[in-house]
């Protein structure tokens, strides 16, 4: 199997690797990036655990080749805060007792930061839509939908106070 | 005053300051311990350790339902690039059973398979590729051999035996009064058969085990599991060795839902371990998605008969009731699951007369076993849609039904146990019903193209094991120096909080915030065998072990704080990690008082310990208290049918619970919430279909669960509490009855809307436009 040099933007860092044709992101993140917030549920794409941000949209990355993502830009829940400041999101994923056993919670939140990327305030309806890629077997999804909305709220106070600035 | 006599006063004074509700933390709705890690995605789950020099195990699952192994060849395996070795019956050096309860069931078949998720062989290899390419490469060659599919076909004279002790494996009944005189005195009589589904508890991280051998011959097993000490013993039988040479860590766990109390986790470390003796490497066994829904224990199918005899005026007088359970091609722990459903059969009433036979039936399906709601849902489910079926026959209301029928204070169960003041089934009624469009007006149907309706269902579930097992926990725990507290269990936690649910009750008693908690992971090493982690007791029985652990190290601190203050022990308070006298001036920091306790040699490590009082129950006359407490619920369910299409969706779901005592309301919510779409999964679309023995859709894009899209679109929620005699402040089990309820609520809200009940779960759309169609020809 012939082998690629490919050059990955993970979490805003640089990374140069030898990858073979057929190996997965997901390998890539977790196993040669130690990226382990990427989890893996199904490897058939129907789950959505493994979800991660390819240039700023949600991919399944166990559906996704390294080869695929060469030069774009990835991002895993390890890249969301900024050093010791948590996310809004996951503030709000603590504040609203969004997180149960925690597998799907990585994608759940990149999913969700996607959605609020593109569409600030969200519907419920469009966070449920944009969600329902995400399977979660504990919470039954109201919790981590308040959770979304929460950081709506958290992200548009900020939003204003800078204007009124 | 002798110290004992101090410590008791303590005590009491402790317990009188509960009873005020005048503990700090108690019913506070805290983030639980390891929220913040779980956000930041830095919890490591047992995929997440592996050494690089790991060797993968993938196995060779049975391709038949019912066959004679003629022969196994592994030497297309063995040839095969980086393939280490292959493992067989030939290699189980202790017991080849992996089974808990009853031994029917290898590790590694060697005479016979009995399900398509029998395992036959298991390769060892350099990376998973290879393992799956060398596991491909077995050859297996089989004489079929007569099956049975069908639970009440494998009971009849003749059919195919599963094994060779025959198809029943357990007969349970509860008897009450006599029925023959029960329906003489009825005015009308009513019949009903109602048919449950396989499903599969998809927990969201697969089946996982790592072994890791120490240089001295010992192991340490690591995994995603829920009871470390039942899989150290059931592993090291396996494995011939002494039970104390295996140790077994729980790591973080994705889910469980019971399945990771049954086999599976007994499986993947069995033969981990085995590859590891071999290899002299680290070895992981993993299962993927597919392989999970062939090889975990999933939901019970059912067939269940119902017949009750009722008068005029709206009271039931007997109810003889049948339950037939197809647990597959093993028993696992479905003996204890038929034991809970025939308790729970007739359903939450106080009826006089009770006849129930629960029977536990082999086929050669794949097996089934422990998941979340334990027998209750499919028995609550028959029972609440035959209460219905009885309310239409009768021309009466079917809340009115069970309001003249239900259990209350002072009410007595179908295993003649009396109801007291802690049921509090008929305040849950009452709160679904006022919140409900009825509580509040006039419920409209609706007309034309969508019609609406409301349906009820109502529930009592006993608490903890009771007859099920040995009703125990343990908690250890010991104040750091500085000032830390850590709690060891062998207890776990794989999503539901309930450890941080141990630790609150801890913090209640001695006075401290949580987050001066941190929990140790579960680690037969370390911790004391203490009981399965089923039932959803930890909150409950591991809480209240976590109580009088606190309680005797809060007798302690008091005792110091007293002596460095200068005051009088009844004057003492800690609040918030600050210790003080009442009416002084002087406090004391938490560090200061943990730094002067160890100064003056005070011993500030307890093991807290609790065993359930014993149950009494009696498999001869069917009569006893099988459980000292129960949890009562009641639900309602408004739908909306579209009768072109049969479709149809759940716009409010109303729930209402009776926890005791909400130690953490957020986490009884999140408990309410999370039961209530997985029981609505199990109400509207999950069927793992299998077809003479094989399952037809082991793979998540043909086995649906719910989305963020399927869930109802309001929730409505009511905690109820009325103390129980067992949980730290009258705390009862909430994790599983929530899973219970929909199904039939959701059921009895179609026959409500279009007169039309669905008698066989799920309930799909195109059963509803089958029954429409039929109904309008």
């Amino acid at each position: 199997m012939s082998k690629h040099l490919v050059t990955l933007n993970v979490n805003g860092e640089d990374h140069v690797l030898y990858v073979d044709s057929n190996e997965r992101l997901i390998d890539t993140l977790r196993h040669r990036i130690g990226l382990r917030s990427v989890k893996e549920g199904c490897g058939t794409g129907d789950c959505g655990s493994c979800t991660v941000l390819l240039d700023g949209r949600p991919v399944l990355s166990c559906l996704i080749l390294t080869v695929q993502a060469r030069d774009r830009r990835i991002t895993t829940l390890e890249g969301l805060g900024k050093g010791d400041e948590l996310h809004p999101l996951q503030e709000a994923f603590i504040e609203d007792h969004a997180v149960q056993c925690g597998y799907c919670t990585p994608a759940m939140i990149l999913t969700a930061k996607a959605l609020l990327d593109r569409n600030p305030e969200p519907s419920e309806e469009e966070i449920k839509e944009a969600l329902g890629g995400v399977l979660c077997r504990c919470t039954g999804y109201y919790s981590i939908i308040r959770a979304v909305r929460s950081a709506v709220k958290k992200m548009h106070g900020v939003r204003r106070m800078e204007n009124e600035r | 005053m002798s110290d004992e006599v101090v410590v008791a006063k303590l005590l009491r004074e402790l317990e009188r300051k509960a009873e005020r509700g005048e503990l700090l933390y108690i019913g506070e709705s805290l983030a639980r311990l390891d929220s913040l890690e779980k956000v930041l995605g830095r919890p490591v789950y047992t995929g997440d350790m592996l050494p690089d020099e790991t060797v993968y195990v993938k196995v060779v699952h049975s391709r038949l339902p019912h066959a004679r192994i003629r022969s196994i060849d592994v030497s297309g395996a063995m040839e095969y690039p980086n393939v280490l070795a292959v493992l067989t019956h030939a290699d189980v050096p202790g017991e080849n059973i992996s089974s808990a309860l009853i031994p029917d069931r290898q590790l590694l078949a060697y005479d016979e398979v009995r399900s398509v998720g029998d395992i036959v062989a298991a390769v060892v290899a350099e990376d998973v590729r290879h393992a799956e390419d060398g596991a491909e490469r077995v050859g297996v060659e089989y004489d079929p051999l007569p099956a049975v599919f069908d639970p009440l076909e494998a009971l009849k004279p003749g059919a195919p035996r599963v094994h060779e002790h025959g198809n029943l494996v357990k007969h349970m009944k509860v008897r009450k009064g006599d029925v023959v005189r029960g329906f003489e005195e009825a005015d009308v009589v009513v019949e009903g058969t109602y048919r449950t589904q396989f499903q599969d508890p998809v927990p969201p991280e697969p089946m996982i085990g790592l072994a890791m051998p120490g240089g001295d011959g010992s192991l340490t097993l690591i995994g995603s599991l829920q009871s470390p000490h039942v899989v150290r013993d059931c592993v090291a039988r396996i494995l011939g060795f002494h039970r104390d040479d295996v140790r077994v860590v729980q790591a973080v766990t994705g889910g469980a839902f019971g399945t990771k109390s049954d086999e599976m986790p007994v499986d993947v470390l069995s033969l981990a371990a085995l590859a590891s003796i071999k290899t002299g490497r680290p070895a992981v066994c993993s299962w993927d998605r597919r392989e999970m829904m062939i090889m975990e224990t999933k939901r019970h199918p059912s067939v269940i008969y119902h017949k009750t005899g009722i008068k005029r005026d709206g009271h039931l007088t007997a109810a003889e009731t049948r339950v037939y359970m197809d647990t597959g091609a093993y028993a696992s722990l479905g003996v204890l699951v038929i034991m809970r459903a025939t308790f729970h059969a007739t359903g939450a009433y106080d009826i006089p007369n009770v006849k129930t036979d629960g029977y536990l039936i082999y086929t050669n399906n794949t097996p089934a076993g422990s998941q979340r709601g334990f027998g209750a849902p499919q028995v609550i489910f028959a029972a609440e849609a035959h209460i219905d079926d009885i309310a239409r026959r009768m021309g009466m209301d079917p809340i009115e039904l069970r309001l003249k029928n239900m259990l209350r204070p002072g009410g007595m169960t179908s295993t003649g146990q009396l109801m007291d003041e802690s049921c509090g089934l008929p305040d849950c009624v009452d709160a679904v019903v006022k919140a409900s469009r009825r509580g509040r007006g006039r419920f409209d149907h609706g007309s034309g193209r969508y019609r609406r309706g409301m349906g009820m269902a109502i529930l009592y579930h006993g608490n903890s094991l009771g007859p099920e097992g040995s009703d125990y926990a343990v908690v250890d725990m010991r104040i750091n120096r500085d000032g830390r507290i850590v709690l060891g269990t062998g207890l776990t936690e794989f999503g539901t909080g309930s450890l941080t649910g141990v630790a609150q009750v801890a913090a209640s008693v001695l006075g401290v915030p949580l987050n001066y908690f941190s929990i140790e992971r579960p680690d037969t090493g370390k911790h004391k065998p203490t009981g399965p982690t089923v039932a959803s007791r930890v909150v409950t029985i591991g809480g209240r072990a976590a109580y009088e652990a606190a309680k005797r190290l809060r007798a302690r601190l008091d005792l110091v704080v007293a002596d460095v203050l200068g005051c009088k022990l009844e004057d003492v308070a800690i609040v918030d990690g600050m210790a003080f006298c009442k009416g002084g001036e002087r406090t004391m920091e938490w560090a200061d008082l943990v730094e002067a306790a160890y100064e003056r040699g005070v011993k500030m490590d307890e093991e807290g310990r609790y065993v359930v009082p014993e149950c009494k129950w009696d498999d001869e006359t069917g009569q006893g208290m099988p459980y000292r407490q129960y949890t009562f619920g009641a639900a309602i369910a408004e739908v909306e049918v579209d009768v072109e299409t049969g479709r149809y969706r759940v716009t409010d779901f109303y729930a209402a619970y009776d926890v005791g005592k909400a130690i953490n309301p957020a986490g009884v919510m999140g408990q309410i919430e999370g039961g209530t779409v997985q029981g609505l999964g199990y109400a509207m679309m999950e069927e793992l279909v299998h077809v003479n023995g094989r399952v037809m859709n082991p793979s998540l894009a043909d086995y649906y669960i719910p989305t963020a899209m399927d869930i109802p679109e309001r929730m409505h929620m009511f905690i109820v509490e009325k103390p129980g005699v067992l949980g730290p402040f009258g705390a009862k089990i909430i994790a599983e009855p929530p899973a219970v309820l929909p199904a039939p609520a959701i059921r009895n809200a179609i026959l409500d809307a279009l007169g039309i009940g669905v008698n066989d779960l799920p309930i799909t759309p195109e059963k509803v436009l089958m029954k429409l169609l039929k109904k309008s020809s």
